[in-house]
């Protein structure tokens, strides 16, 4: 008994019209949902620091520079020596003392209800100041 | 006289090339955008013009304005959160721990998070911030 074989009809290859529709879409979708941001980074715990006296129980006796507090207020407002300074006012008395001691340290005492931009902010100024030491200071509370 | 005349039908290299293409600027826009889906969450990290390069690699854990927290994408506690990054750091296999912390979550719950992470002995801890704003 023969059996007939289907035979596969020559030169009808695989459409790849449909693939190449589907590819168009899922790369037109990627392109439009995709979001890009141009993203760095700030220190906040690095061993490589540590030879640094730590802020929490240091006193300011025991540091290699003098030590500077500003305070971040709730509001976002910096807080240098009681006066309300602007970002920028404050990195000009920043960079003054740092010429005057380049050891200096900065002491960031936010608010607990200052947004992490205030902080960052503050970060800012003291890196573009050019001082070298930061520590933030946290109260533990109840 | 009697002239050739050249054939009308596309050469079928054409498509080929298209799909090579295709393809790659498709696995490139899948790479790129993962970026976005780190974080259950919207993140808006802060500005910041000071920041350094960042490199890839290591965990990331997101915080959003309400204090919700992501590990790697994935919500979590800050127990559970703590508690993996003490076993990565015990394992001794992580390289680097990212905050990708929104602008207006409170500084409060930033140093509370920093601190725990602190004394699982975590370094280096770095903040993710923007030069230019999204």
């Amino acid at each position: 008994m023969r059996l007939a074989r289907g035979t596969a009809p020559r030169g009808s290859a695989i459409p790849l019209t449909p693939l190449v529709d589907v590819m168009l879409i899922l790369l037109v979708f990627f392109m439009v949902t995709s979001t890009y941001l141009n993203l760095d980074m700030i220190p906040m715990i690095d061993r490589a620091e540590e030879d640094m006296p730590p802020a929490r129980g240091a006193t300011a006796g025991d540091a290699a520079g003098a030590a500077m507090l500003v305070r971040v207020r709730a509001d976002g407002a910096l807080v240098w020596q009681g006066r309300v300074l602007t970002p920028e006012a404050l990195g000009e008395v920043l960079a003054a003392r740092v010429t005057e001691d380049p050891g200096a340290r900065l002491l960031v005492l936010p608010a607990g209800a200052a947004t992490t931009q205030a902080l960052v902010r503050v970060l800012d100024v003291a890196q573009a100041a050019g001082v070298r030491a930061v520590n933030l200071l946290r109260l533990d509370g109840p | 006289m009697r002239l050739s005349r050249s054939s009308r039908r596309a050469p079928a290299e054409t498509i080929v090339a298209l799909i090579d293409v295709t393809f790659f600027l498709l696995v490139f826009f899948l790479l790129v955008g993962r970026l976005d889906a780190s974080a259950p969450f919207e993140v808006i990290p802060p500005i910041a013009t000071s920041g350094e390069s960042l490199p890839a690699g290591g965990m990331t854990v997101s915080m959003s304005p309400a204090a919700d927290l992501a590990l790697d994408g994935q919500p979590t506690e800050r127990a559970a959160l703590v508690a993996a990054v003490r076993g990565r750091v015990e394992a001794g296999d992580l390289e680097r721990l990212r905050l990708n912390v929104h602008a207006d979550a409170p500084v409060r719950d930033l140093l509370a998070l920093v601190a725990a992470l602190e004394e699982t002995g975590a370094t280096p801890v770095v903040l993710v911030v923007t030069p230019t704003p999204p």
